[in-house]
C-alpha cells in the first residue's frame, strides 16, 4: 500500500539543434490512486504547489449548477483542526443550522410555487419571502452568531499568510477545479499538512454565507458587465445536449438552492485521491519531497467508487443557429463552430488555423480591419475543453458599418482557407510564433504550475512537451482539412450584438452569406 | 508526431524508513531557517556610451531575450487640446512602420521572427518591449531599434488608431467598473490633474502625423532611456550589441519638464452616480502620501491589516466572510512617486445591501483609529511582508525591471536593503498613529455607482441609510459624462 509507482517522463531525443519547449516532469502515482507531477527548478527560494480535482461544472446537472464552484469556496472554510476552537460544539451548531435550513427549504417550496403562479417576482427579495421563512432566517442568523464563538475565522489563510504564502487561491472551470499557493521553499511540509488535512477532514462551516458570496460573484462577473448575461445565453444556445451549456458559476435559481448535504455528497464522489493530481514546481528536492508526499497524501483513503464518466456527446448540429440581441456595447459579431475535445488529434491544426486568422498579420485583421476596413478589432481562438470544443471568431464592427458585411467577410476568409492551401511562408510564421509562445509560457515556476494544473485538468499535461512536435507535424493540407471539416455553415452559431438605446433599430436582417461560407 | 518523445515506465520502490509521525497540529512543524539577500542594482547597472542606462542579467533558463526600454516622457506632456498625442504616439510607434519598412512589412517581419514588440506611453513614462528568441536576437534588435529611432507613423495606421480610440471612447459608460475607476480618480485628484485630462473626440481628431513626429523627436533619445535586459546571452556580448544598436542617434539628451505635483481633491462627501445594474460599486478613501514619506512602512502594515491582505484583513472578513455581502471587499494603498498616492477601500454588493456594507467598512476604518491592532495581527502581517520579500526578485526579468523602474523614478537605493528591518520595526502604536493621521472619517470621499433607488430601499434588517454615511453630511449626485466630450450634462 505504501508503494510508489513511478513513471519517469523525460528523456527527449533532441531531433533538431534548435531548443524545444519542454519540462522534465517526474510523474508519480500513490497507492491510493493520487497522481503527482514534480518539476524542480531553482530560480528563487520558493515552491509553487497545487492540486487539481478532476471535477467541474460538466459533472453537474440542472438544479445543482454551480455546485463545483461553490465547493471550491468551501474548501477554504477549514477542517476538524483548522478553523475551530471546539470541533464538537462547532459540529453541533452546524447540525442545528441544518435543521433550521431544512425548514426554510419547505418555505422555499411554497415561495417557488408562488413565483410560478406569478404572485411574486423574485425569491431573493425580503418582501416576497413568507413570514415563517423570515422568522427561520432570524433563528438561523442567531446560530451563525453562536458559531462565531467557536470558529477561528479563515485560519487557513492566516497560517499561509504568516508563513509567507502568496497567491493562495483556486479556480473552477467546466472540467476541473485547481487549488494553489506559492510558499518559501522551507515550508513544503506545512503545505503537505494543510492540503492533506483539508482533503481528509474538511468541515463546510459558514456554508450559507459563502453561498451568498458566490451569488455576489455572479452579480459582479455576469450580471453587472455589458456582455456577461449575453455570453451566458449565447453559450447556452451553442450547446444543446452537452453539460457545457450551463455557466460554471451556476444559474441564478440554482445557486441559492444548493444544500450542504449535496455538497457533502459531491465531496465524497469527486474529491477522492483517485480523482486528484498534486503538482510541485520550484525549489525542492524530489528525493525529499516524495516520501513527504507519500506520508501526508498516501494516508487519504481511495474513494469507495470511481467518479461517474461524462458520457454525453454533443449531437451533430443540423443547421446554423443565430442570436440577435441588443447590449450596452459596440456592435459585435461572434461566430462559434463546434470543434474537438482537447485530447483530439486535430487540436494543433485547429490551433494553428486560429493563429493564421488572428493577430496583426492574421488574415482576419488584414482583411476586416486594414483592408476593407469594416471592423476595428477581430480575434480568432480555439476553446478546447476536456470533452468537446469550439472554434471562435469575434469582431467589433466599425461605427456605421454593417454587421452583415463583417459576418460575410469572416465567412469569406474561412472559405479561402478551405479552398486554397496556405503558402509555406505563412505556415512557417504561425509555427515560429507558436513555438516562441510555448517558451514564454514557461517563464516562471508559478506560471509552469498553472500550465500543469490547466493541462492536466484537460486530460493531457504532456501537451506542454509535445506541442512543438505537433506544430512541426502540421501541414498546409491539415489546415485545409480541418477548415473544411469543422468550419461549416450547419456547424456554426452566430451572434450579432447591436448597441442598445440607439433610435428604433430596423429588424436585424439575417445576413445571408453566399454559399456555405463558414467564416 | 510524438516520435521524439520516449516514455520510460519504471516501478520504483519507496523506502518507508521509519518516517517521522505527522503532528496533530501544523503549529508543531519546525522549518529550517531560510536566509535571503536581495540582489544589488549596482551589480547589474551599465551606462552605454550614448548615456543610456542598462540593467542587465544573464538568464539561460529559456532561449529567450527580453529588452524593456523606459522612455522619459508621458501624457502629462500633452499640449492642451491634444490630449491623445502621447497615447497615439505610443501606439503608432509599433503600428506605423519604420523609415525603411511600411507598417505591413514591419508587422510581417516581426511576426515571422516570432518577436513580440509592444510600445505605449502612459501618464508618466513611455515603454517599449522586445521579447524574442535568442537565435533571432540580431534581426529582432535591429527592427526594434529602427522602430524606436526612425518610426514612419504611417497615415492610414494613424487613421485606424483614431477610429479605434473613438470607438473605445463610446464604451466609456457601458461598464460600471469603468465609470467608477474614472470618477474615483477625478474625486481624488481633480479634473485638472494630468491623469484626469481626458481624451475626447475633438482631441483625438486634432492629432496629426506631424504632431507625432514632433513629439517623438522631442523625447526619444537613448540618453532619456533606461533598459532592462535579461535572457539567454553573455553579458559582455549583449553590451557590445546594445552599444552598436543604439549608436549614432541624432540629437541630444532631451529636456523633459518634471511631472506636476499638485492635486485638487473634491470636497469630502458622498458622491452618487446612477447606473442600472443589480450590484452597487463602492469606493471609500482619500489621497495619501508620496513614497518618500517615512510613514510608508506603518501605512503599509495598517492597510494590510485593514483590508489589503485578503481574508486575513478586517474588511474582507467582516463584509465577505462574516456577512456574505460581497465577493470582492478590501482596501488598497498606493504610494505616489510624483504626487500623493491614495488609500481606497472598495467592495461591490447587491443594491439593497450597499448601505449596510458601507457602514461596516466605515466602522472598520474607525476601529483602526480607536484601538491598537492586536499583537497577532501585527505579527502575521509583518511576517508575511518579510517572508514574501524574495518574490520581488523571483525572476531575472522581474529583477532588472524593478531596478530600471527605481532608476527612472529615483528611488532611494537603500530601499530594498532596509525594507525588511523597517517593516519589522513597525509597532501597534505606529499603526494606530498613521490610521489617525491619514484616514480621518470626516475627510473621506465615498463614491457609489449603481441603482440608486434600489440602494435606498435598504436590506430591511439594518436601519442604515447611505446618505447618513456621507462625510460632512455632503451628498452630491453626479450625472454621467458624455463619453465623447467628457462634459457633464
Amino acid at each position: 500500500m505504501r508503494v510508489l509507482r513511478a513513471i519517469v517522463a523525460l528523456v527527449f531525443v533532441a531531433a533538431a539543434a534548435a531548443p524545444r519547449p519542454r519540462i522534465e516532469v517526474t510523474e508519480v502515482t500513490l497507492g491510493n490512486g493520487m497522481r503527482w507531477l514534480l518539476f524542480p527548478r531553482h530560480d528563487a527560494p520558493t515552491v509553487s504547489a497545487g492540486w487539481v480535482a478532476h471535477v467541474g461544472s460538466v459533472n453537474e446537472r440542472e438544479g445543482i449548477t454551480g455546485i463545483s464552484h461553490l465547493f471550491e469556496h468551501m474548501m477554504f472554510k477549514g477542517t476538524r483542526t483548522i478553523g475551530t476552537r471546539d470541533i464538537a460544539a462547532d459540529l453541533r451548531i452546524i447540525e442545528e443550522q441544518e435543521k433550521v435550513r431544512e425548514l426554510m427549504r419547505s418555505e422555499l417550496k411554497v415561495m417557488r410555487e408562488r413565483l410560478r403562479r406569478g404572485e411574486i417576482d423574485d425569491l431573493l427579495k425580503p418582501e416576497n419571502q413568507t413570514a415563517r421563512y423570515r422568522e427561520l432566517e432570524t433563528q438561523f442568523d442567531d446560530l451563525v452568531a453562536k458559531q462565531r464563538d467557536v470558529i477561528v475565522k479563515d485560519q487557513l489563510d492566516q497560517i499561509y499568510t504568516r508563513n509567507g504564502g502568496e497567491e493562495l487561491n483556486a479556480f473552477t472551470t467546466e472540467d476541473f477545479t485547481a487549488y494553489f499557493v506559492r510558499l518559501p521553499s522551507n515550508r513544503l511540509e506545512l503545505w503537505a499538512w494543510l492540503e492533506s488535512d483539508r482533503l481528509i477532514n474538511p468541515v463546510f462551516r459558514e456554508f450559507y454565507s459563502e453561498r451568498d458570496v458566490v451569488f455576489e460573484e455572479r452579480r459582479m462577473r455576469t450580471e453587472s458587465t455589458p456582455l456577461g448575461k449575453f455570453d451566458e445565453a449565447f453559450n447556452a444556445l451553442f450547446w444543446e445536449a452537452h453539460p457545457y451549456k450551463w455557466p460554471v458559476v451556476g444559474w441564478p435559481s440554482d445557486i441559492p438552492a444548493i444544500t450542504k448535504v449535496q455538497a457533502d455528497e459531491y465531496f465524497g464522489t469527486y474529491y477522492a485521491p483517485n480523482n486528484l493530481t498534486g503538482i510541485l514546481v520550484g525549489d525542492f528536492d524530489p528525493a525529499l519531497a516524495r516520501p513527504l508526499i507519500e506520508r501526508y497524501f498516501g494516508r487519504i483513503p481511495r474513494g469507495a467508487k470511481e467518479p461517474p464518466e461524462v458520457v454525453t456527446f454533443e449531437p451533430a448540429q443540423l443547421g446554423e443557429k443565430r442570436f440577435n440581441a441588443e447590449a450596452e456595447t459596440s456592435p459585435t459579431v461572434r461566430v462559434w463552430w463546434h470543434a474537438v475535445p482537447f485530447v483530439h488529434r486535430d487540436r494543433t491544426p485547429l490551433d494553428l488555423l486560429s493563429d493564421l486568422l488572428t493577430g496583426r498579420t492574421g488574415r482576419l485583421y488584414k482583411s476586416l480591419v486594414l483592408g476593407r476596413p469594416i471592423a476595428n478589432e477581430v480575434e480568432a481562438s480555439v476553446d478546447l475543453k476536456k470533452y468537446a470544443g469550439a472554434f471562435q471568431v469575434e469582431a467589433v464592427v466599425k461605427e456605421g458599418k454593417d454587421p452583415a458585411a463583417v459576418e460575410a467577410a469572416i465567412h469569406e476568409e474561412i472559405r479561402r482557407l478551405q479552398d486554397e492551401p496556405v503558402p509555406a511562408e505563412e505556415m512557417q510564421k504561425v509555427k515560429n510564433q507558436g513555438k516562441a509562445q510555448a517558451f514564454r509560457r514557461l517563464s516562471s515556476p508559478f506560471s509552469i504550475l498553472i500550465q500543469l494544473l490547466y493541462y492536466d485538468g484537460l486530460g493531457d499535461w504532456k501537451y506542454i512537451n509535445s506541442y512543438a512536435d505537433e506544430v512541426d507535424a502540421t501541414t498546409a493540407a491539415d489546415i485545409q482539412r480541418v477548415a473544411r471539416a469543422y468550419l461549416t455553415k450547419e456547424n456554426r452559431t452566430v451572434g450579432v450584438f447591436l448597441r442598445k438605446e440607439a433610435a428604433p433599430a430596423p429588424p436585424p436582417a439575417p445576413p445571408a452569406p453566399p454559399g456555405d461560407g463558414t467564416r | 508526431m510524438t516520435a521524439a518523445v520516449l516514455l520510460l515506465a519504471a516501478a520504483v520502490q519507496a523506502a518507508p524508513v521509519s518516517a517521522p509521525a505527522i503532528p496533530d497540529n501544523p503549529a508543531k512543524l519546525v522549518f529550517k531557517p531560510l536566509a535571503y539577500t536581495p540582489p544589488r542594482a549596482a551589480d547589474h547597472r551599465v551606462v552605454l556610451k550614448n548615456g543610456m542606462v542598462v540593467f542587465i542579467a544573464e538568464d539561460p533558463t529559456l532561449p529567450l531575450v527580453e529588452i524593456a526600454v523606459t522612455v522619459r516622457t508621458g501624457s502629462y506632456l500633452d499640449p492642451a487640446g491634444h490630449e491623445a498625442l502621447a497615447a497615439l504616439t505610443g501606439s503608432l510607434l509599433r503600428n506605423g512602420g519604420t523609415r525603411t519598412l511600411t507598417a505591413e512589412q514591419l508587422d510581417e517581419r516581426l511576426d515571422y521572427l516570432a518577436a513580440r514588440v509592444e510600445t505605449s506611453i502612459g501618464e508618466t513614462a513611455g515603454t517599449a518591449t522586445l521579447n524574442c528568441l535568442a537565435e533571432n536576437l540580431d534581426d529582432s534588435l535591429k527592427l526594434f531599434v529602427e522602430m524606436l529611432k526612425e518610426p514612419r507613423f504611417q497615415e492610414d495606421r494613424l487613421a485606424l488608431a483614431r477610429e479605434q480610440a473613438l470607438q473605445e471612447m463610446s464604451r466609456r459608460n457601458d461598464d460600471p467598473e469603468d465609470i467608477e475607476r474614472r470618477e474615483w480618480n477625478v474625486l481624488l485628484y481633480g479634473e485638472g490633474r494630468a491623469s484626469n485630462r481626458f481624451t475626447t473626440e475633438a482631441s483625438v481628431r486634432s492629432v496629426s502625423r506631424a504632431d507625432l513626429v514632433a513629439f517623438h523627436d522631442r523625447y526619444f533619445h537613448p540618453a532619456g532611456m533606461i533598459a532592462a535586459v535579461s535572457g539567454a546571452f553573455s553579458r559582455p556580448e549583449m553590451i557590445r550589441k546594445l552599444e552598436a544598436a543604439f549608436a549614432g542617434w541624432p540629437g541630444a539628451r532631451p529636456e523633459v519638464p518634471p511631472v506636476p505635483s499638485e492635486v485638487s481633491p473634491a470636497a469630502p462627501g458622498l458622491y452618487r452616480i446612477e447606473k442600472q445594474v443589480p450590484q452597487g460599486r463602492v469606493s471609500i478613501g482619500l489621497p495619501a502620501v508620496k513614497r518618500d514619506s517615512p510613514d510608508i512602512y506603518a501605512l503599509e502594515v495598517m492597510n494590510e491589516i485593514l483590508g489589503g491582505s485578503g481574508f486575513v484583513s478586517r474588511i474582507t472578513r467582516t463584509v465577505r466572510s462574516n456577512e456574505g455581502l460581497a465577493y470582492s471587499a478590501g482596501s488598497a494603498l498606493r504610494f505616489g512617486i510624483y504626487y500623493p498616492g491614495a488609500f481606497r477601500a472598495l467592495f461591490q454588493s447587491k443594491s439593497r445591501t450597499v448601505a449596510w456594507a458601507a457602514q461596516l467598512v466605515m466602522d472598520e476604518i474607525k476601529k483602526m483609529r480607536e484601538e491598537p491592532v492586536t499583537a497577532e495581527e501585527l505579527d502575521t502581517i509583518e511576517r508575511s511582508l518579510i517572508e514574501t520579500f524574495p518574490g520581488n526578485f523571483e525572476s531575472k526579468a522581474k529583477t532588472v525591471a524593478l531596478f530600471a523602474a527605481d532608476e527612472y523614478t529615483g528611488r532611494d537605493p537603500s530601499f530594498w536593503a532596509t525594507y525588511r528591518d523597517r517593516i519589522q520595526a513597525v509597532t501597534a502604536a505606529d499603526v494606530q498613529r498613521v490610521a489617525r493621521q491619514y484616514v480621518p472619517p470626516e475627510k473621506l470621499l465615498v463614491l457609489v455607482v449603481g441603482d440608486q433607488k434600489e440602494i435606498d430601499v435598504g436590506d430591511g434588517k439594518h436601519a442604515v441609510a447611505l446618505a447618513a454615511l456621507a462625510p460632512g453630511g455632503h451628498v452630491v449626485t453626479l450625472p454621467l459624462r458624455d463619453p465623447m466630450t467628457m462634459k457633464l450634462p
